[in-house]
C-alpha cells in the first residue's frame, strides 16, 4: 500500500507551494514533488507597456526580493537603450542594491536559521525561534537586527521608494541623487551593517564551528547534493552581484561555461511538467536527464553557496577572508552541502555591507550627474544581476515606440526547483524508514528546504522562526492515517 | 446577424441640438437619447458606465466649433473623446464606437437619422465585448456571475 | 472571554504586504499582545483545518492581502469571510487587483502557451502543460484550477474595509490595527486612508500654473524631470489628481510621478476614468491633428490609468 504525505503549504516564489512525498509498500521514499501552485503570468501582460515602466512593474513578482527586479529591468533597460549610467548612478544603484541584499540576508539568517543553530535542531519547538535566540544570545541581538533592517530599508526608501515595492531606476541611470548630509548617515549605516555581520559570523562560527555534532550535521550526506553552480563573476572571477559573466561549474569544480546574460538561452533551458506551475532550469546542452544528481545531471544550484562556488574569490578583503576560510572547513571546492548556504550567506552579506561601506566614502556618490541621456533604443534588452536566491534574468524587447513585445524572466528560485525536490527527497529518505513517520522528520525536511531560502515569504518574515509544517499521511485510497503537526 | 440591433446612447447639446424641436415628442421617437447642458458635462465616466450598461455605441453631438455657450464645453469634450478612444482600445472597445459631432440642428430634426446611421454603422461592427469577454475569452477559467 | 480573535493572510500576493506588517515591529508586538492571531501564514503556523473547525464569525477580524485568480485563494476568501466579524482589503491587489490585475488584459490561454511553450528557453517536447490533476508514477497530484482573470477580493466577497497602498504604508497599518482593535473604526465600507487627491498634499502643487496647458506628453525617461515642479507640467503623466492621498509621496520624493498605488479618491471608484478628464482639459491642441498628435504620445493608456486597479475599473468589474 503506498502512502502519500503533503507538506502544504509552505512556499511562495509566484505565490505559495507544497510538497508531496510518495512512500513505497515499506514505507520507504520513493517519490518528492515541491509543486507551485500559482502562475500570474507577468512575462504576458507587460507586453504592450512601455518599457520605462518595467522596472515599475516587475518588483511586484516577489515583495520579499523586490529589489533584484528592479534592478534586473533597470539594466535590461540599460541594454536595451545601449546607454551606460553614470559613475555616480551606478554606485547609487549599487548602494541600493546592497543594502537591500544586506537587509535581507541578515534577516533570513536570525529569523529562520539561527535557532536551528542557535538552539540546535532538536531542541523545544516552542523555544525554538527567534525570541529563544535573543534568550540564548542576548537582547542586544534583537534590537540591532531590527535597527539594521530598519536603516537599509531606509537607504532603499531614499533611492527607490517603497522598500516593499522599489519605483526608481532609469535607463542610463536613477531619479535622483544623494546629497552630502544623506552620504553622513548612508556611511554611518554601512559600517554599522559591516560591524554586526562581522559579529554574525563570529557567532556562526562560534555556535556551528566550534560545535562537533552541528558540524557533522552540515558534513552529513543526507544534505549534499552533486550539481553545478551558477553565479555572476567580474572580469577577475570575484564575486559580482551587480554587474559580469554569468559562470557555471561542474560538479568536480571545473568551469563548465563563462557566458555573458545575452547568451542565456543557450544555456539555460526550462522544462515543463504537469505537476508544477514553476518550469525547471537545467543546463541545456546537456539537455533535462530528470531530478538527479551527480556527473550525469543537468541540474544547477544558484544562490548564496551555488556562488562561493563558482567564484575564485570575493570582491572585498574581510568577505574573501571569510571565503577562504569556510572553503578550508568544508575541505572541497566546489561544497556540495547544502547546508552551507548559511553560512555563505553571511559571507555574501559581509561582501554586501563592505561594498557598501566603500560606496558610502566615494567621493563620485554625491556627484549631480546620475542621467546619460543618450539613449539609442534597440531591440533587445538583457538584464542580468545576482538576486538573494540567484541568478535573475530579465529579457525585454521592444518596438519602435519602445513598447515590449517580448518578456522573459528567469527567476531565481526556478534554478532551484528540482535541486529542492532532490534535497528534499535526499532528506526524507535519511528520516523516514518504516510506516512511521518520526516527529524528527520535519525538522530535517525543513531544514534542507530552508537552506536554499526559496524566496517564501516565510524566508524574511517567519515570526516565530521556524516553518509551519502539517504532515498528513495518506494510503492510496487517500485516507487519512496519521497527522503530524509542528505546533 | 439580421436581427441584431445595436444599442446607442445620444447625448447632445440642449444649445444647439434641438431646443426648437418638442424634447419629450422626441425622445419618444429616439432610443437613449440624452439631452445635455453643454457636451464638455459628459465626463469619461459616463461614457464608460453607457458601455458597461449594455451599449454598443455613443453619439455625442455638440456646438459647432468655436460656438459653445460656455465658451470652450464642445473643445474639451472631443479632447476627452479622443483620449477615451485610445483607451478603450486596450480594452476590446473598437475606436468607431464613440462618434462626436460639432454642428448645429435647433429643431432637431437630423438627430434621428444621425442616430440610425450610426446603428447601421454598429451593426456592422457587430455587439461591443461585454463583461467577462471584455477584454478576454477566458477558456477553461471559472467565471462569477 | 478570550481575546478577539484575528487572521491575516494572503490569497494572490508577492509578499510585501506581509513585509508591511512586520515592518511596524513596536506596534505588531502591542496588537499580538491584545489579540490571538489564529491564522498568519506568513509568520506562524499554518492552520487552514482550525478554521474551519470555527464557529461562524468567531473571528473578529480577517486582514486579507492579494487578490483572486486561482480555485484555492477563492476558497480560502470564502472560509475567511464565513469565519470573520470584519474583512479588511490590504493592499492594492486585494483592493483594487493590483498590479498583477493587468493579466486580464492577456488572455489564460495566451499566459498559458507562452509560458509553456514560447518562450525562448522553454525545452517541452512532450507539450506539458500544469494540470489540475495528473498523474506520476501512478499516483495524482493536483494544482489549484488558475482562473481566466484577475479578481479584487470583493468581487468574491463582502469587504467590511480597504487599505490601499502597494504597499500600505506602516503609519496607515498602524492607525487601521489600533482602530480595530481599540473599537474606533468608522463606517463599513469605508477606505482606511485620507479622502481626498495626492495633489492636495503634494509638495510640487505650489508650482502648478492657473491654467495648465501642455502640448506634448513626455515619459519618464526622456526627460530629466525638475524635482520641484509638478510633473503633469512637465508633460509627464503623474495620476496625482485622481490618486487617494496616504502614500506619503514616496514616488515624488524620488523624482518619479504617481502612478496610482492608492487607488481613487473618496466616493469615486474609477480613477482611470476621471483621469482622462483631467488629461483631456489640459492638452492645448491647435486642431485635430494637433491633439491626435498628442494623445497618441500616451502610448499605454490602459497601463498608466489602470496600472494598479484594471480587475475593478468600470468596464471589468462584474455587477
Amino acid at each position: 500500500m503506498s502512502k502519500r504525505i503533503t507538506v502544504n503549504p509552505i512556499t511562495r516564489l509566484e505565490g505559495h507551494g507544497k510538497i508531496e512525498v510518495f512512500l513505497d509498500d515499506k514505507g520507504d521514499v520513493r517519490d518528492v514533488y515541491w509543486q507551485v501552485v500559482e502562475l500570474r503570468g507577468f512575462e504576458r501582460f507587460c507586453i504592450g507597456r512601455p518599457v520605462e515602466e518595467l522596472p515599475r512593474i516587475m518588483p511586484n513578482i516577489c515583495g520579499v526580493c523586490p529589489t533584484p527586479h528592479n534592478m534586473a529591468s533597470v539594466k535590461a533597460l540599460d541594454d536595451l537603450y545601449g546607454v551606460e549610467p553614470p559613475p555616480a548612478a551606478k554606485l547609487i544603484r549599487q548602494l541600493h542594491y546592497n543594502a537591500f541584499l544586506v537587509e535581507d540576508h541578515l534577516l533570513h539568517f536570525y529569523i529562520l536559521s539561527s535557532p536551528d543553530f542557535v538552539l540546535g535542531p532538536t531542541a523545544d519547538p516552542t523555544d525554538r525561534n527567534i525570541v529563544g535566540v535573543v534568550r540564548k544570545v542576548g537582547l542586544d541581538i534583537g534590537s540591532k537586527m531590527i535597527e539594521v533592517r530598519k536603516r537599509c530599508r531606509d537607504i532603499v526608501r531614499h533611492i527607490a521608494s517603497k522598500p516593499a515595492h522599489p519605483e526608481g531606476g532609469l535607463p542610463g541611470g536613477v531619479s535622483s541623487g544623494i546629497t552630502e548630509e544623506d552620504r553622513k548617515w548612508m556611511r554611518e549605516t554601512a559600517d554599522l551593517c559591516v560591524e554586526f555581520c562581522q559579529f554574525s559570523l563570529q557567532l556562526f562560527r562560534q555556535v556551528v564551528l566550534d560545535n562537533r555534532e552541528y558540524l557533522n550535521l552540515v558534513l552529513n550526506d543526507a544534505y549534499k547534493l552533486d550539481t553545478y553552480y551558477m553565479g555572476q563573476v567580474d572580469e577577475d572571477k570575484r564575486l559580482n552581484f551587480y554587474e559580469g559573466k554569468v559562470r557555471v561549474v561542474g560538479p568536480k569544480g571545473d568551469e563548465y561555461a563563462l557566458f555573458n546574460c545575452h547568451d542565456y538561452v543557450d544555456y539555460i533551458g526550462e522544462w515543463v511538467e504537469p505537476w508544477t506551475y514553476i518550469r525547471l532550469t537545467h543546463l541545456r546542452k546537456i539537455g533535462w536527464k530528470g531530478l538527479n544528481e551527480g556527473e550525469t545531471t543537468s541540474l544547477y544550484r544558484v544562490g548564496p553557496l551555488a556562488r562561493l562556488n563558482v567564484a575564485d574569490g570575493m570582491l572585498t578583503p574581510l568577505a574573501h577572508k571569510e571565503f577562504e576560510t569556510m572553503f578550508a572547513v568544508l575541505g572541497s571546492k566546489p561544497a556540495h552541502h547544502t547546508l552551507a548556504y548559511h553560512w555563505a550567506r553571511l559571507i555574501e552579506a559581509l561582501q554586501a555591507a563592505e561594498h557598501m561601506q566603500r560606496i558610502a566614502r566615494d567621493p563620485l556618490l554625491t556627484s549631480k550627474d546620475i542621467r546619460n541621456m543618450d539613449l539609442r533604443l534597440g531591440k533587445v534588452g538583457i538584464g542580468c544581476v545576482e538576486a538573494a536566491r540567484g541568478t535573475l534574468i530579465h529579457h525585454y524587447e521592444a518596438d519602435v515606440d519602445g513598447r515590449a513585445t517580448k518578456v522573459n524572466l528567469i527567476v531565481a528560485t526556478q534554478h532551484n526547483a528540482a535541486p529542492i525536490c532532490l534535497s528534499v527527497k535526499k532528506a526524507a529518505k535519511e528520516f523516514i524508514k518504516g510506516p512511521q513517520v518520526r516527529e524528527g522528520f520535519l525538522n530535517m525536511v525543513e531544514m534542507a528546504f530552508r537552506a536554499y531560502d526559496p524566496c517564501l515569504g516565510c524566508a524574511t518574515h517567519a515570526l516565530p522562526g521556524r516553518m509551519p509544517l502539517v504532515v498528513n499521511l495518506r494510503d492510496s485510497e487517500g485516507s487519512l492515517l496519521q497527522t503530524i503537526q509542528r505546533v | 446577424m439580421s436581427k441584431y440591433k445595436p444599442k446607442l446612447v445620444c447625448f447632445s447639446c440642449k444649445f444647439s441640438w434641438g431646443y426648437l424641436a418638442n424634447e419629450e415628442a422626441l425622445s419618444r421617437e429616439i432610443e437613449n437619447w440624452v439631452p445635455v447642458i453643454c457636451t464638455g458635462k459628459i465626463d469619461a465616466t459616463h461614457m464608460l458606465e453607457a458601455f458597461k450598461a449594455g451599449a454598443d455605441g455613443i453619439l455625442i453631438l455638440g456646438c459647432a466649433e468655436g460656438s459653445c455657450h460656455y465658451q470652450d464645453g464642445n473643445y474639451e469634450a472631443k479632447k476627452r473623446v479622443y483620449l477615451l478612444r485610445s483607451l478603450l482600445e486596450s480594452f476590446g472597445i473598437e475606436k468607431e464606437r464613440i462618434r462626436m459631432k460639432l454642428s448645429t440642428d435647433p429643431e432637431g430634426k437630423g438627430i434621428r437619422e444621425l442616430v440610425e446611421n450610426m446603428k447601421t454603422d454598429l451593426a456592422r461592427l457587430g455587439p461591443a465585448k461585454k463583461g467577462s469577454e471584455r477584454p478576454i475569452k477566458a477558456r477553461g477559467g471559472k467565471q462569477y456571475g | 472571554m478570550g481575546k478577539p480573535k484575528v487572521a491575516i493572510c494572503w490569497l494572490g500576493s508577492c509578499g510585501g504586504c506581509d513585509e508591511t506588517v512586520v515592518d511596524i515591529n513596536e506596534v505588531l508586538l502591542r496588537v499580538a499582545g491584545a489579540v490571538d492571531i489564529v491564522l498568519w501564514p506568513v509568520a506562524m503556523d499554518f492552520k487552514y483545518d482550525s478554521i474551519k473547525g470555527m464557529r461562524n464569525s468567531e473571528i473578529a477580524l480577517s486582514v486579507v492581502n492579494g487578490n483572486v485568480r486561482n480555485s484555492e485563494q477563492e476558497e480560502i476568501a470564502k472560509l475567511l469571510r464565513e469565519k470573520s466579524q470584519l474583512i479588511l482589503a490590504f493592499g492594492a491587489c486585494a483592493c483594487l487587483g493590483g498590479t498583477p490585475g493587468l493579466a486580464n488584459l492577456a488572455a489564460k490561454s495566451d499566459i498559458f502557451k507562452w509560458v509553456y511553450r514560447d518562450a525562448p528557453t522553454v525545452v517541452n517536447p512532450r507539450g506539458n502543460y500544469p494540470q489540475t490533476s495528473c498523474r506520476v508514477n501512478g499516483e495524482e497530484l493536483t494544482l489549484p484550477e488558475f482562473y481566466g482573470r484577475v479578481y479584487p477580493l470583493n468581487a468574491i466577497i463582502d469587504v467590511d474595509y480597504y487599505l490601499p497602498g502597494c504597499p500600505p504604508p506602516p503609519y496607515l497599518v498602524m492607525y487601521a490595527l489600533s482602530a480595530a482593535v481599540e473599537n474606533k473604526l468608522p463606517a463599513k465600507g469605508s477606505t482606511l486612508a485620507p479622502h481626498r487627491a495626492l495633489c492636495d498634499s503634494c509638495k510640487r502643487n505650489k508650482s502648478k500654473p492657473d491654467r495648465m496647458l501642455i502640448r506634448e506628453i513626455k515619459r519618464i525617461h526622456e526627460v530629466e524631470a525638475d524635482p520641484d515642479v509638478c510633473f503633469l507640467t512637465q508633460g509627464i503623466i503623474c495620476l496625482g489628481p485622481a490618486t487617494r492621498d496616504g502614500c506619503g509621496e514616496s514616488c515624488m520624493n524620488i523624482n518619479i510621478p504617481c502612478r496610482g498605488c492608492f487607488g481613487p479618491v473618496e466616493g469615486v471608484q474609477d480613477s482611470g476614468a476621471k483621469f482622462v478628464s483631467t488629461m483631456a482639459s489640459i492638452v492645448d491642441a491647435e486642431s485635430d491633428e494637433d491633439m491626435a498628435r498628442i494623445v497618441n504620445q500616451m502610448i499605454d493608456p490602459v497601463g498608466y490609468l489602470y496600472r494598479f486597479l484594471l480587475p475593478s475599473s468600470i468596464l471589468q468589474k462584474e455587477g
